[in-house]
């Protein structure tokens, strides 16, 4: 699944900042559980084809509706810098429902540290 | 058609923000005006071009009961105009004066009077509100013998509930307090007759219930000499000068009008004329009635105000944040609405403890089968919040 483009910005009251990507294809559930494996999956099924929501504490928040080609990530923005491109990869590595989680999950463990040291100083 | 198509028809309930759709009028009137050349002081145009600024003035003046058309000032919105109104009143009256403002404040009042308390030149209280509302009591009972001004909504963007600006307004009065009022949300929604009031200075912006477009707003001023002007440079007029001069309308406007605002702001108030306000107001307070009483019908929603005057419904909907209740009803049923705290966080802070809410809010061209698309939306996001809420 590749970001084709991001149509919408906005800086939140909350102080993240949201894009709207535009992606290739339609999310679906099991792209949302495939993100569960870096953060919190919320899951309201019963809502048009079903209403996902992931967080990455510190990080990001990716919401969705299944079937749906766009998406709204909100960044918080201190560290939005560093975890940009992790969301592209996040997306990037899914192909065909089998994504390369060994890769995804040696570039969050690096991630991890550079965020945790800006934001926590450890 | 199907959730997710493209180009499906979306239900917009974010008038409060700015109306949507603009009455065919509106849409002539700025084609006509960018099809002619503009129309000035001093311009040699000939014939054709149609004095937009003036007609404004006389629409808004009228619409608004301002008595000269003169005294109606035009800005780029109610933002403009309340930070003219409280620096220029600052600036004839001196610093060191209290100002007394409210809870119920859009971010639009509440920065400009905070600034000014950040850098000593003020004191300022803020009133409490009860049931959406500030008493005149509250306001009377916070008048100190400093009190020079006081700024207040006509109407709030997160309740719609209307103040008692008459009541409030001879309080003032009565004690010498400067009355200014921001009327961004109530102007066009609810009539509103300046000559009648004891207010003496009145904002408004174009792009809501007047159906104009962004980038234009205003301010009628009952006492110019009142307030200072602080923006100066070219008016057109008396050019030759290098002061600025202190006639009005020249007094508060500097360099070029938004001409297609204006044409588009006239040809908006008109059509609120045409309507008639009584009429708009009654067709909201059914429309917002019918809202509140289905979203009440729903154990999961909470919804912050029974009995809005504009038809404005602000709401939440338990264990699900509001911004996602926004995003499905967006996404699910393509219904636009406003999630966040709506730069009125005091408001927030009192309602819902700063955490935000949705607003869902109407306009004219609001439909019935679209409030009722809008009730069926919400209630179903409820049900599906917390599915053990309400069954047995």
């Amino acid at each position: 699944m590749r970001i084709l483009r991001s149509v919408r910005h906005k800086a939140c009251a909350d102080g993240s900042f949201m894009k709207e990507f535009l992606l290739d294809g339609p999310v679906t559930a099991a792209f949302f559980a495939y993100l569960a494996d870096f953060g919190e999956v919320e899951a309201l099924p019963g809502l048009g084809e079903g209403f996902y929501r992931f967080e990455r504490a510190d990080w990001f928040s990716i919401r969705g509706m299944a079937g749906d080609t766009t998406v709204e990530v909100r960044f918080n923005r201190p560290a939005m810098d560093l975890t940009m491109d992790f969301v592209y990869a996040l997306f990037g590595l899914y192909r065909d429902g089998d994504p390369d989680l060994a890769v995804l999950k040696r570039r969050e463990q690096a991630l991890a540290e550079r965020v945790g040291k800006r934001l926590h100083g450890a | 058609m199907g959730v997710m198509e493209p180009h499906r028809p979306i239900i917009y309930l974010n008038n409060a923000a700015t109306t949507w759709p603009k009455p065919p009028e509106v849409h002539e009137a700025v084609n006509r005006c960018l099809a002619l050349p503009p129309f000035g002081s001093g311009r040699t145009t000939g014939t054709q071009g149609e004095d937009y600024i003036t007609l404004a003035r006389e629409a808004l003046a009228g619409f608004l009961g301002a008595g000269p058309p003169e005294h109606v000032v035009f800005t780029q919105n109610a933002t403009d105009s309340l930070n003219l109104l409280i620096q220029g009143f600052l600036a004839a009256n001196g610093d060191g004066c209290h100002v007394l403002t409210t809870a119920l404040e859009h971010n639009s009042v509440l920065r400009p009077l905070r600034e000014l308390e950040r850098q000593g030149r003020i004191q300022l209280t803020i009133l409490p509100f009860e049931d959406g509302t500030v008493s005149p009591a509250t306001v009377e009972a916070a008048i100190r013998p400093e009190t020079r001004l006081a700024v207040m909504t006509h109407a709030s963007n997160v309740l719609g509930s209307v103040q008692d600006v008459r009541a409030i307004g001879r309080v003032l009065e009565d004690r010498g307090v400067y009355f200014v009022v921001d009327g961004a949300q109530a102007a066009g929604h609810i009539p509103v007759d300046l000559r009648t009031l004891p207010i003496d200075a009145y904002a408004f912006t174009g792009h809501k219930a007047l159906f104009g477009i962004p980038g234009t707003g205003g301010f009628w001023i009952r006492d110019p000499e009142a307030v200072a002007p602080v923006r100066f440079g070219g008016t057109g007029s008396s050019s030759c000068t290098l002061l600025h001069p202190r006639g009005m309308p020249e007094r508060f406007e500097a360099g070029t009008h938004n001409y297609p605002g204006l044409a588009a702001l006239a040809a908006g108030a008109g059509f609120v004329r045409a309507t008639g306000p009584g009429a708009i107001a009654a067709k909201a307070e059914r429309q917002a009635a019918f809202l509140v009483g289905e979203l009440r019908q729903e154990p999961n929603v909470v919804v912050y105000n029974d009995r809005p005057g504009l038809p404005i419904i602000a709401f939440t909907v338990r264990g699900m944040e509001h911004e996602d209740v926004g995003f499905v009803l967006a996404r699910a049923y393509g219904i636009v609405s406003r999630t966040g705290i709506h730069c009125a966080p005091l408001v927030h802070r009192a309602i819902d403890g700063g955490v935000g809410c949705v607003r869902l809010s109407l306009s004219w061209f609001t439909t019935d089968d679209e409030c009722a698309c809008a009730a069926r939306a919400v209630r179903e996001i409820a049900r599906n919040a917390d599915p053990q809420v309400g069954t047995a």
